[in-house]
């Protein structure tokens, strides 16, 4: 544990060496989408049915970021 | 504020335009989208045929009319091979009674979504189709006990968009926005696969008309045939058709042809005449001459004939009703495939019901059906002998008059109709299948009921809806009995929606048929005057679809309706028709509706009731349809057939005209307007003469061809490249851009409103779909750069965003597709094979990649891609059912590329799911934005016809100017006009340039102007007010000296449109490439990095100049140019070999076998000859002689040398070897 959380050197590869840095492996990556009928946010995880939970729509549009 | 909303709420939308900006009443419509209806109805009007005639499918009965003419089929059980029809045997009767089409609902299994609906937009988005289910309602019977009845679902039909079955249908622009489709989105076409398809509709031979035919080809069916022929196509209430010939044989007698499932019968009209109706030889002789009673003399050429028909007829033998049934149905049950049960009489029923003249009864024919047939094919002969003794003119069968439409839906239900009809021949089929194992194979087995769905129906294919969207998304009609069509291809199109002008003219466009396009002479696509109002004169390409592909004028509707007319027959009958014939064509017109022969009139009679029947059915009286056309063709010498000839019928073409006398609307059809005067302006009105007049002159153009500007001032072939240029303008294709997924979208930045337009303009709602932007246009010589129709842009303007435009790529990516499971449907859990996102264990991923893909595995939006970045991530993964999750395995993650070559900008990223809404992410789609800024190459056109490429985009200081100050956005030769002479781009200008000035919108109406009253002084006085030269031009300065020029400038406004030719798309440069590898020479293709030919004339040109060192670039150096060893003593290629180099490269010893491992020989250096090389002797020195790779040893073919030559001719020298060919080459 100590380890890890000794100071790393930021480096552009991020997290080489651990997999997709930063997320847990077990629940993947979670990045919200916009529904295309409703405009509701969709988290939407690794293995989740593409569809709103809201109104069910069936395509998704992912967000534009804001940096 | 809330008051503002409610009062315009209460408002109803007005539809009346003119020509004005209305540049707040359109913010307005934008901001507060109508509630109540569109603005715009005539755009809407101009879909209609296709909207209205899918409609009639279910509204009007036309599926309800199929199913009843596909009937009943009956299948019998017993010995096929006994052709007795006593045996006992058991029927099965089948029979569909409904179809039922639903609109587009998502499937039971998706319980997730509470919204059922899917709407069209999202079958776009999703690349899928846009359909609904389709039912049938089955029904059978064993032996004539009661119907059984079973609903069974036969597919998913595609649906068009707000037809009847469609969520869209009734919507009002507010809503239609919610459901993210254009504001004015018009329907009329499909959605298969995501892509937008429309039915095209064809020109087809006039239906129920006795058409006289001249064809040569005619001859050549039999010995004794002559060219003449009567035609009809006859057209059921579903709107299938059947073509049946009359013959004319040279003797005089006359055969009837009809082709049924693509094969061609041939029978004796006499024969078909007793079979129709009780009737007698004297009775056929008297339906033909006339009636005896008239005192004209019967003509000699007729009566001679009329009896060699029924003379030569006797030999058959057959006199009565039911004999000659009975011979009928006798010959033709093997073809018609009836069942046993089923007597020869009424086999010859059947044939008679289904392909004899079906228009005039095909279901339940009664005898006074069966009679209209009779005097049908009785003026048929009749016409046919007039013909022969050329007593009328043939009918023109490319004259639209002898023309109607084929509308695409009707084509689509005469396709379902013969669908589920093949549908009941299957379950017939399945049925005597399953009986086959039974015994005694009964239909009244016990099981039989049981097992009638799950081992008989179950086995058919009952996808029949399947059969619909491949024809939609191919075009190819696949079909046993042909549906009385030409052509087997090509019935869709794709509705480019390049920008709006494209997409609507798909709509209004009209095709002559494929058959045609290879016809080598050019009647068919000549302009005729029949055409007149109802085909545009210059709305139609150049180049090999000139003339077929015509566009309906824009005024010009198709009726796609039954009307009633029944009143017609009435209202004659009072006026005095009687059912006789007369034996002078005078005394007897015949007299037909819908071609029914009604009775006989006198020509003077026929006259005055063709002019009561039209006064009657323009106000509206006496039951008289206002579609009804009235055709009465004259007696005259040697013209066409006389008649009085009405139709009611749907699919004509049909235009209002004004009745001067009513002064009401009069809708006119194309046979009916040739021997009508229809003025086209009030001073071409004759008194006494003229009955109709056109409410205005510019009706009988199309809709682009109305928008061009003063296009009457224009050569018209000006007009014509103007049409077809419009429609490759880059554009505003439509409002909801961000909704669509087009696979390639074009879109102007910065488009604005023509100052000069039509007021049509406006009524079509275009500025919702700007096409172009007005610049400021100088026709001068400046710079050097405007050779040949090149146009110097103003850099400023450039920079100001003129021209601006982008293209929007979609791109689906679908991992489905990739790993081969199959197509979109149906991915459960377990059968995903891979997935977006990185590999979980992936302890190698590129740290670019981090930069460009989130954690999703997908790219941000907003990123710039070029040629081999990544834009998508996945990894493999295995279901793995202790977790009852997706794994990854092996730790690798893949990418996908994007594989053009231009850099552009994710715009959108879609994640698609199914329809079931039960699957992961599997596919994506993503939309690409590429900013395509004016460059030099790239083509603009204005509105006449000159196009021009831009050649240089000229330094605003370095411009002209005229003394106001003005710099020309555009600068263009005035070598452009002498030959084309589009005077109609002066005016432009001209009007342009005041109403800039004053802030008007010009009215560019053509054939408004005229020699008194010119459109050069209206708009010289407009500019002159403005404080202008009256003519247009001024004086100008040089941008360069700031010396005015000698001459005066034409300097004017102008609307130019930006052509979606562009350069990035077409350049094409190479030095070296990818080559062809059996040549050597370079590939062709722009896309494969492929060369430019130089052809034979290129290199024709070429040696005259004497180019020979450019020649030896392109031909040698820059394609197959190989060094090759040739011996200079036999001449040939292929006798050289490599000596091989004796010592090994390692050890530097001599070897005895030279081969190494896998035979290769190590090259020395040496190259000899061996048909010149003798082999080696004990006197020979050791330094002459040379070992081949066996160890051989030789002396001699010393005299080898090293050739340029292409490496096509040592392919060719070994292929003719391979033939046994020697060349020799001699080395100088």
């Amino acid at each position: 544990m100590s380890q890890r959380e000794a100071y790393q050197f930021p480096s552009s590869s991020g997290g080489a060496g651990t997999g997709y840095a930063g997320y847990d492996t077990a629940t993947g990556p979670k990045v919200t989408y916009i529904c295309g009928e409703c405009s509701a946010k969709v988290p939407l995880e690794k293995e989740d049915k593409v569809r709103c939970p809201s109104c069910g729509h069936r395509v998704l549009y992912k967000e534009r970021t804001k940096r | 504020m809330s008051t503002t909303t409610t009062s315009t709420k209460s408002a109803r939308t007005s539809t009346k335009w003119d020509v004005e900006y209305q540049t707040i009443r359109r913010q307005k419509l934008f901001s507060n989208t109508p509630r109540d209806h569109t603005a715009f109805p005539l755009l809407h009007a101009a879909v209609k045929p296709h909207v209205d005639s899918f409609n009639a499918l279910f509204d009007q009965g036309l599926i309800d009319e199929a199913l009843k003419d596909i009937g009943t089929h009956s299948v019998t059980d017993g010995d096929a091979r006994e052709r007795n029809a006593r045996t006992p045997r058991n029927t099965l009767d089948l029979r569909v009674k409904e179809v039922l089409l639903d609109k587009s609902y998502l499937p039971s299994t998706n319980k997730d979504s509470l919204a059922r609906e899917i709407f069209p937009a999202e079958c776009r988005e999703r690349g899928v189709t846009y359909r609904g289910k389709l039912r049938a309602r089955l029904q059978y019977r064993v032996n004539a006990n009661d119907w059984k009845e079973v609903v069974r679902e036969i597919g998913s039909l595609p649906i068009m968009l707000r037809s009847n079955r469609c969520h869209l249908e009734a919507l009002p622009p507010a809503d239609m926005v919610r459901r993210k489709e254009e504001s004015e989105e018009l329907g009329g076409y499909f959605i298969v696969n995501g892509n937008e398809k429309l039915i095209r509709m064809l020109i087809t031979p006039k239906r129920n008309y006795p058409m006289a035919t001249l064809r040569p080809s005619f001859e050549k069916r039999g010995a004794t045939y002559s060219k003449f022929g009567i035609i009809i196509r006859s057209v059921r209430p579903d709107q299938s058709s059947v073509t049946n010939t009359l013959h004319y044989i040279t003797d005089g007698n006359v055969s009837f042809r009809f082709s049924w499932r693509k094969s061609e019968y041939l029978l004796p009209v006499v024969m078909l005449l007793k079979a129709l109706v009780e009737t007698n030889d004297h009775e056929i002789a008297q339906g033909i001459i006339g009636a005896s009673n008239s005192s004209h003399p019967p003509s000699s050429f007729v009566s001679d004939r009329v009896e060699l028909l029924l003379r030569t007829y006797k030999a058959y033998g057959l006199k009565t009703k039911k004999q000659t049934l009975e011979y009928l149905g006798a010959k033709f049950r093997p073809v018609l495939l009836t069942p046993v049960t089923l007597s020869d009489e009424e086999t010859g029923a059947e044939l008679l019901r289904r392909v004899i003249l079906p228009h005039l009864g095909n279901i339940n024919v009664s005898a006074a059906q069966n009679n209209d047939k009779f005097q049908l094919i009785l003026f048929s002969i009749r016409k046919l002998y007039a013909l022969a003794a050329g007593d009328c003119a043939p009918d023109n069968p490319d004259a639209v008059s002898n023309q109607e439409v084929l509308l695409g839906p009707f084509l689509y239900g005469m396709i379902l109709k013969e669908s589920i009809h093949n549908w009941l021949l299957s379950i017939g089929y399945q049925a005597r299948e399953w009986i086959r194992t039974r015994s005694p194979p009964s239909f009244t087995d016990t099981k039989f009921e049981g097992e009638f769905l799950p081992k008989i129906v179950r086995k058919t294919n009952e996808n029949i809806a399947q059969r619909l969207e491949y024809f939609l998304s191919t075009g190819n009609l696949v079909s046993e009995t042909g549906l009385d069509q030409s052509q087997t291809s090509g019935y869709t199109v794709m509705a480019e929606k390049i920008n709006f002008y494209r997409f609507i003219s798909h709509f209004r466009c009209i095709h002559r048929g494929s058959f045609f396009a290879q016809l080598k002479t050019t009647t068919v696509r000549k302009l005729l005057p029949e055409s007149w109002g109802f085909l545009c004169p210059v709305h139609t390409p150049d180049g090999s679809p000139c003339g077929l592909l015509n566009h309906l004028s824009h005024q010009c509707v198709v009726q796609t309706h039954n009307v009633d007319a029944s009143g017609v027959e009435a209202a004659l009958s009072r006026l005095g028709m009687t059912k006789r014939s007369a034996r002078s064509v005078e005394d007897g017109l015949s007299i037909q509706l819908d071609g029914r022969v009604l009775g006989h009139m006198s020509v003077k009679r026929a006259r005055e009731a063709a002019q009561l029947l039209r006064h009657w059915k323009v106000r509206d009286e006496k039951r008289i349809p206002k579609e009804l056309e009235i055709g009465f063709v004259p007696t005259s010498n040697g013209g066409l057939y006389p008649g009085l000839y009405m139709f009611s019928g749907p699919a004509r073409m049909i235009r209002p005209v004004k009745y001067i006398p009513a002064d009401k609307v009069d809708f006119v059809g194309p046979f009916e307007q040739q021997y009508m005067t229809i003025a086209c302006t009030e001073t071409d009105i004759i008194p006494n003469l003229t009955t109709h007049i056109e409410y205005k002159p510019t009706n009988i153009l199309s809709i682009l061809a109305n928008m061009t500007p003063f296009s009457d001032f224009n050569q018209s072939p000006r007009n014509m490249y103007q049409c077809q240029m419009s429609k490759q303008a880059m554009g505003t294709p439509s409002s909801n851009m961000m909704m669509r997924a087009d696979n390639k979208a074009y879109l102007l930045q910065t488009g604005q409103t023509p100052v000069v337009r039509p007021p049509l303009y406006n009524e079509y709602g275009l500025d919702n779909f700007p096409n172009g932007m007005n610049a400021v246009v100088a026709v001068i010589s400046y710079t050097g750069y405007d050779m040949d129709d090149a146009m110097i842009i103003n850099k400023s303007s450039h920079e100001r965003g003129f021209g601006d435009g982008v293209i929007y790529k979609t791109k689906f990516y679908d991992l489905a597709e990739k790993t081969g499971t199959g197509g979109r449907a149906s991915r459960s859990k377990t059968e995903i094979k891979s997935m977006f996102g990185f590999a979980d264990t992936d302890t190698n991923v590129p740290s670019d990649v981090l930069f460009h893909i989130e954690e999703d595995g997908l790219p941000k939006i907003g990123a710039r891609v070029q040629e081999g970045s990544i834009i998508a991530a996945y990894h493999t993964v295995m279901f793995d059912p202790s977790t009852n999750s997706l794994r990854n395995l092996d730790g690798q993650t893949h990418y996908l590329k994007y594989k053009d070559s231009e850099p552009g900008y994710i715009d959108q990223i879609r994640l698609l799911g199914s329809e079931t809404g039960d699957t992961p992410l599997q596919c994506i789609s993503i939309k690409y934005r590429i900013p395509r800024r004016p460059i030099i190459g790239d083509k603009f056109s204005s509105r006449h016809g000159q196009k021009g490429v831009c050649s240089m985009l000229w330094p605003s200081e370095s411009m002209p100017f005229s003394e106001s100050g003005i710099q020309p956005d555009v600068i263009i030769n005035p070598h452009a006009f002498p030959s084309r002479m589009t005077i109609g781009m002066f005016i432009e200008s001209l009007a342009g340039k005041a109403g800039a000035l004053h802030g008007l919108a010009q009215d560019s109406t053509p054939f408004s102007f005229d020699e008194t009253h010119t459109a050069g002084d209206f708009f010289g006085d407009q500019l002159l007010q403005a404080g202008y030269n009256f003519y247009g031009n001024e004086p100008m300065y040089s941008g360069i000296t700031g010396r005015e020029f000698a001459a005066d400038i034409y300097l004017g406004v102008v609307y130019y449109q930006r052509l979606r030719h562009m350069v990035s798309d077409k350049f094409q440069v190479r030095t070296t490439g990818p080559v062809n590898a059996v040549t050597g020479q370079p590939i062709k293709g722009r896309s494969k990095g492929g060369g430019v030919r130089v052809g034979e004339m290129e290199r024709d040109s070429l040696i005259a100049h004497g180019c020979a060192y450019l020649l030896q670039d392109r031909l040698m150096d820059c394609s197959d140019k190989q060094r090759a060893w040739v011996c200079r003593d036999c001449g040939s290629f292929l006798s050289v070999q490599m000596v091989p180099n004796p010592y090994n490269a390692l050890t530097g010893r001599r070897t005895v076998s030279v081969a190494g491992a896998g035979g290769s020989v190590p090259p020395s250096g040496i190259v000899r000859c061996r048909t010149c090389a003798r082999e080696a002797g004990w006197e020979d020195s050791k330094l002459r002689v040379w070992a081949d790779g066996e160890g051989k040893e030789f002396v001699g073919g010393e005299n080898t040398t090293v050739v340029n030559v292409p490496g096509v001719l040592r392919y060719l020298d070994v292929e003719l070897a391979a033939m046994g060919v020697r060349t020799t080459f001699t080395v100088d």
